[in-house]
């Protein structure tokens, strides 16, 4: 994306509504999402377990449609696009980092990273490539195989693979669920660094008030609903705001 | 533990699906047979018991001893005389006896003089006024009374068109005999002859039209109400001539629905042979299904052991789940089978007419059907059980798919073993001379397959590796990504192409085989220096026809090639005659010297000479109508045709009726060959209508399109392998999609296509049935070679590689593998990508 052209928001839905099921068993996960994902912001979402943050997260990358509402990335409004058409989108603008089984155990650390390059069919960009791989540490991790990694480095490889393309957002749903305090602080580090030093844009769902601390906005929800939002939050202001929630 | 393995079964039903079809058309096409064969057996019999039903006690010619009787010469006399028949009749108790002349070699022409289609015999039978003994009533008109008058079943009769005067020929080997018809007759109660032409003429026409015999062939008799028929038998035994025999019409019956079922017993064989080929195919996916499905439980069985649950206990629940895969299999199967039976019954019935019994499934295929099936089933399952009986309790704890690459190392030095021995048992079956030679090169064809089985692990990886360059730049990160999956589990990957591999092995094989016996034909009708050929048909090539050949203007010479029966030293052999002077001229027999230079001695083979017999040796035949001893004057080099290769004149001291199969006929120098040939045609038709002439191009063809048959059958009946195999890799990709739910739906996360992951599905696809049928080739086309070449004693002259079919094979191969992609990669290509990421790995 050019930066000259670039919308102000990254992200945006209107009237979000997500439900699952049918009848009796149906559930209401979104229950009229109106949210705004600025660029270069680091953005973690927040709430119960249920609460819809996955949802929501699925449904702001194009992995997941809406019921009712719109969204978009960059000015494209996914929501009346086709599946290959999404798919495209995420391709070319979206970056992810799942919680666990980020990587393709067949590939190495290396083919990983460059992997979403290589389906777009692009040329790599070695001087970011390298710039990435030295903030990451995975300069001699490059050969391994997935299965040959830590937990931590697999996130960061995962972590690499979001950046190496340079995408306009990145979604990220508990990327530091399955590390040790160490590992999980190191893995947030390097994201907040990733959008204070490259302007990347950032999407985060955790359940943890120190990671969310990492962020520049906490967005709360419960019950499908947006019910409060934070501002350069502190581990202990996002903890009293949980306890409020009855978390 | 048996409910686990059912909720098993049940909770994932559609992984076993493909190996239930597996196992189900291996068996079906055992149970096709088997029901077809019965049902032909009882219509069969049903025949016998309407031939005998309603005479009592038949005598006739004993039967020979030994089944490979060979040419066996037309008897121009009768075996029982008028005075025969007068004795039988005095006999206590005997009501009605007549005597029986019968002529099954002719062939019914139509109205217009045309032989009608061939296939079922024209019956020519003596009419004798007893109602019992004709077992026929008179339908139309009358029965036959004066000589040259004949009626005809109902069925041939409404055929022919005929009516009562009309002039019917009947084509036999000493020419056209032409009868009026006089009525028409039903055969039994329902005329059911199973398409055989039946007619009735008087005794002496039916000696007439069979070449001048006397007497008679048989003598059937009817029995008084509640006469003693053993009693009848052993004193018809008592005035009845040497070398004959009396038996009840019941026995009789009998023993000719035994001879049948002898027969068709060899089709059960066959049927069954190329069913286990399929089972065998079967057993790969079979392996490889369970296989995954242990690794995909490995968390379970690993917890379940932590729980305390037994090694044994676990391998209980996979072999359990084997034979509830292995009944249901065999069930469909055998429904499967029986339709097939009864489209493939439906399909005779509209050719050959009503010649089944009714298509019930018998009672053996039923046992055979659920034998094989569970057999091939728990011994393909019973590896993979015993991994899942070991599998510890640590593997509950460990993430996925991180256990250890086992090395291949075990399996290459099994597979290496195996193979090795496979080739040496090959070789001692084709080149050493040991007791059944088919049985070493089969058990050692197996043996290789096996083998290259597990070594096809060992060079996929390689090749994978190789191809990940070649298959990148084909497909990019998608090709690189099925190169990766191929790679990832050689084992199985290799099992899928293995399974495809056998049946290719086999196609190539025989094309082989048939391709080297077509050049083998062809560089022989290179050589060949006659116009014309006359092949003997249904029975020899008539001495008359030969004359009417000879005497066409044109015609310079006409060399016979004939066999007969006689014996050396006491021991049966097969002795071949031909007009030895002309020999050389019209073909190159592959001799040592000139034919010419026979000399009224013998040519030997090379099984003579490896007896020890030497040129110069005295060769003493003996016949039952004569005997000669002549010097052996040369050698006959191809083994197989005949051991001993007499002149003419010589071999007419051991026969005066011999059995000419092969006639070449040589033009005169500067004839219009064309004209020449119409003239032959012309003079034969008038005669002999049912011998054909061929000019080296027809018969060429004719037995090219031969072999091409023969290849077709076999590709045939190997076509349920093959089917089997695709299957195969179909299987072991859906499960392998199954496996990789995860990384399928990160792939489609991070937007790859759902053309590009049906594009990666079908390349891993299509590689995996390449690398199969590729191995196949070289084995299949290897294994021909070597068999051809084992065979060059018999005329072979070269191995044919046979590059067209090699390439229709490559090019089906890679369909077969675009194919067999289609159902996994829709299903990897539908994933739901949440639930793929959210997937509990
Ligand atoms: N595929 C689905 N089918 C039916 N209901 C679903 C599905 N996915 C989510 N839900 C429901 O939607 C609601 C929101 O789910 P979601 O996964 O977004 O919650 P979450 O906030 O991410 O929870 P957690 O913190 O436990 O991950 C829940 O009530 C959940 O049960
Ligand atoms: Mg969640």
């Amino acid at each position: 994306m050019t930066t000259t052209a670039a919308p102000a928001l990254a992200a945006t839905m209107r009237d979000g509504y997500k439900d699952y099921g049918y009848g009796e068993a149906a559930v209401r996960a979104l229950d009229g999402i109106n949210v705004d994902i600025a660029r270069s912001e680091f953005t973690a979402i927040m709430g119960p377990s249920g609460s819809g943050k996955s949802t929501l997260l699925h449904t702001l990358a194009g992995l997941d449609r809406l019921t009712a509402g719109s969204s978009t990335i960059g000015d494209t409004v996914i929501t009346q696009l086709s599946e290959a058409q999404i798919t495209q989108v995420r391709r070319d603008y979206i970056g992810f980092i799942f919680q666990a089984f980020n990587l393709i155990p067949s590939l190495n650390a290396r083919e990983n990273i460059t992997l979403p390059i290589d389906i777009a069919g692009g040329d790599v960009d070695e001087e970011w490539f390298d710039e990435i791989i030295g903030i990451l540490g995975l300069g001699d991790r490059l050969t391994h195989l997935p299965a040959e990694l830590s937990g931590g480095q697999q996130q960061r490889v995962a972590v690499a693979r979001a950046l190496v393309s340079r995408p306009d957002i990145i979604f990220a749903d508990e990327p530091s669920g399955n590390l040790d305090s160490r590992s999980g602080a190191e893995l947030l580090a390097f994201m907040q660094r990733a959008v204070k030093e490259f302007k990347q844009t950032i999407v985060m769902v955790t359940h943890d008030p120190t990671a969310a601390s990492y962020s520049d906005r906490i967005l709360f929800l419960e019950d499908g609903k947006i019910v409060d939002e934070m501002r350069e939050p502190t581990a202990d202001r996002v903890l009293d705001r949980m306890k409020q929630m009855g978390h | 533990m048996l409910r686990l393995a059912l909720k098993s079964v049940r909770h994932n039903p559609k992984r076993l699906i493909l190996t239930v079809v597996a196992v189900a058309l291996g068996v079906s096409l055992v149970t096709a047979t088997m029901t077809f064969t019965s049902a032909l057996s009882r219509g069969f019999t049903d025949l016998f018991g309407d031939i005998y039903a309603t005479v009592d006690v038949v005598i006739e010619e004993e039967p020979a001893e030994s089944e490979d009787e060979g040419f066996s010469p037309t008897d121009a006399a009768g075996l029982f005389t008028e005075e025969d028949v007068a004795a039988v009749q005095a006999i206590d108790g005997v009501e009605d006896a007549a005597g029986a002349v019968r002529y099954e070699m002719g062939a019914l022409l139509g109205l217009d003089g045309e032989p009608l289609r061939p296939g079922p015999p024209t019956l020519l039978y003596n009419w004798t006024g007893v109602e019992g003994i004709d077992r026929a009533t008179v339908i139309d008109g009358r029965a036959p009374e004066a000589p040259g008058e004949v009626a005809v079943d109902i069925d041939t009769y409404a055929d022919l068109e005929a009516s009562p005067g009309d002039v019917v020929g009947i084509a036999t080997e000493t020419g056209v005999y032409d009868l009026e018809v006089v009525g028409s007759v039903r055969f039994g109660e329902n005329n059911e002859l199973q398409t055989a032409k039946l007619m009735y003429a008087t005794d002496d026409t039916v000696r007439e039209v069979a070449g001048g015999i006397t007497g008679y062939s048989g003598i059937e008799i009817v029995a008084e109400d509640g006469a003693d028929l053993d009693a009848i038998v052993s004193d018809a035994g008592e005035v009845i001539p040497e070398g004959t025999r009396a038996i009840s019409a019941q026995d009789k019956a009998a023993e000719q629905v035994e001879e049948l079922n002898e027969a068709l017993d060899i089709i059960d064989i066959f049927a069954l042979v190329f069913g286990l080929v399929a089972l065998f195919v079967g057993a790969y996916i079979i392996v490889n299904t369970f296989r995954i499905i242990v690794t995909q439980r490995t968390r379970e069985f690993g917890l379940l052991r932590a729980i305390g649950a037994q090694g044994k206990q676990i391998r209980s629940t996979i072999l359990i789940e084997a034979i509830v895969v292995a009944l249901v299999g065999a069930t469909v199967g055998i429904l499967l089978g029986w339709g097939l039976a009864v489209a493939g019954g439906a399909l005779v019935e509209v050719f050959s007419g009503d010649i089944l019994g009714p298509l019930i499934v018998p009672v053996r295929a039923l046992v055979w059907s659920y034998a094989l099936g569970a057999l091939v089933t728990i011994v393909a399952a019973l590896l993979p059980a015993i991994h899942a009986s070991q599998i510890s309790p640590m593997e509950a704890l460990r993430e996925a798919g991180t256990s250890g690459k086992k090395s291949l190392g075990v399996r290459n030095v099994v597979g290496g073993a195996l193979a090795l021995l496979g080739i040496a048992a090959v070789v001692a079956g084709l080149e050493l001379k040991v007791a059944g030679p088919a049985y070493w090169v089969g058990a050692g064809a197996v043996l290789i397959v096996l083998g290259t089985t597990l070594l096809a692990a060992q060079v996929l990886i390689p090749l994978a590796h190789g191809l990940r360059g070649v298959l990148a730049a084909i497909g990019g990160v998608n090709g690189k990504l099925a190169a990766n999956n191929i790679r990832r589990e050689p084992r199985r990957s290799a099992n899928s192409a293995a399974a495809l591999m056998i049946g290719v092995m086999l196609l190539a094989l025989v094309a082989t085989f048939t391709e080297s016996v077509k050049d083998t034909f062809t560089s022989q009708f290179a050589t060949n220096k006659a116009e014309l050929f006359i092949l003997a048909q249904m029975g020899p090539v008539p001495q008359g026809a030969i004359d009417v050949v000879a005497d066409t203007e044109g015609v310079r010479d006409v060399m016979r090639y004939a066999g007969i029966d006689a014996t050396v030293d006491g021991t049966s052999t097969t002795v071949g005659m031909v007009d030895a002077a002309l020999a050389d001229a019209v073909f190159d027999f592959n001799v040592d010297r000139p034919l010419a230079e026979i000399d009224g001695g013998t040519f030997i083979d090379p099984s003579v000479v490896e007896a020890g017999v030497e040129v110069g040796d005295e060769i003493a035949f003996e016949s039952a109508t004569g005997s000669v001893t002549v010097p052996v004057t040369g050698l006959y080099l191809n083994e197989g045709d005949q051991q001993y290769l007499l002149d003419w004149e010589q071999g007419e001291q051991l026969s005066d009726d011999p059995f000419i199969f092969q006639v070449l006929i040589d033009f005169d120098d500067d004839v219009d060959v064309d004209a020449t040939t119409q003239a032959i045609e012309d003079n034969l038709s008038e005669d002999f209508p049912l011998v054909q002439v061929q000019s080296p191009s027809e018969l060429e063809q004719f037995f090219n399109q031969v072999l091409t048959i023969l290849l077709g059958v076999i590709s045939g009946l190997l076509s349920a392998a093959l089917l089997i195999a695709i299957l195969g890799v179909a299987n072991t990709l859906l499960l392998s999609v199954t496996e990789r739910t995860r990384e399928i739906g990160l792939l489609r996360a991070v937007g790859v296509t759902r053309k590009a992951v049906w594009g990666m599905i079908t390349l891993e696809s299509v590689v995996m049935a390449l690398f199969g049928t590729i191995l196949g080739i070289v084995l299949g086309v290897g294994l021909g070679v070597a068999l051809v070449q084992a065979l060059s004693d018999f005329g072979f002259e070269r191995a044919v590689v046979p590059w067209v079919w090699i390439g229709v094979y490559t090019v089906l191969s890679m369909i077969a593998g675009v194919v067999a992609a289609i159902w996994p990669a829709w299903r990897a290509s539908r994933l739901d990508i949440l639930k793929a990421i959210a997937a509990d790995g």
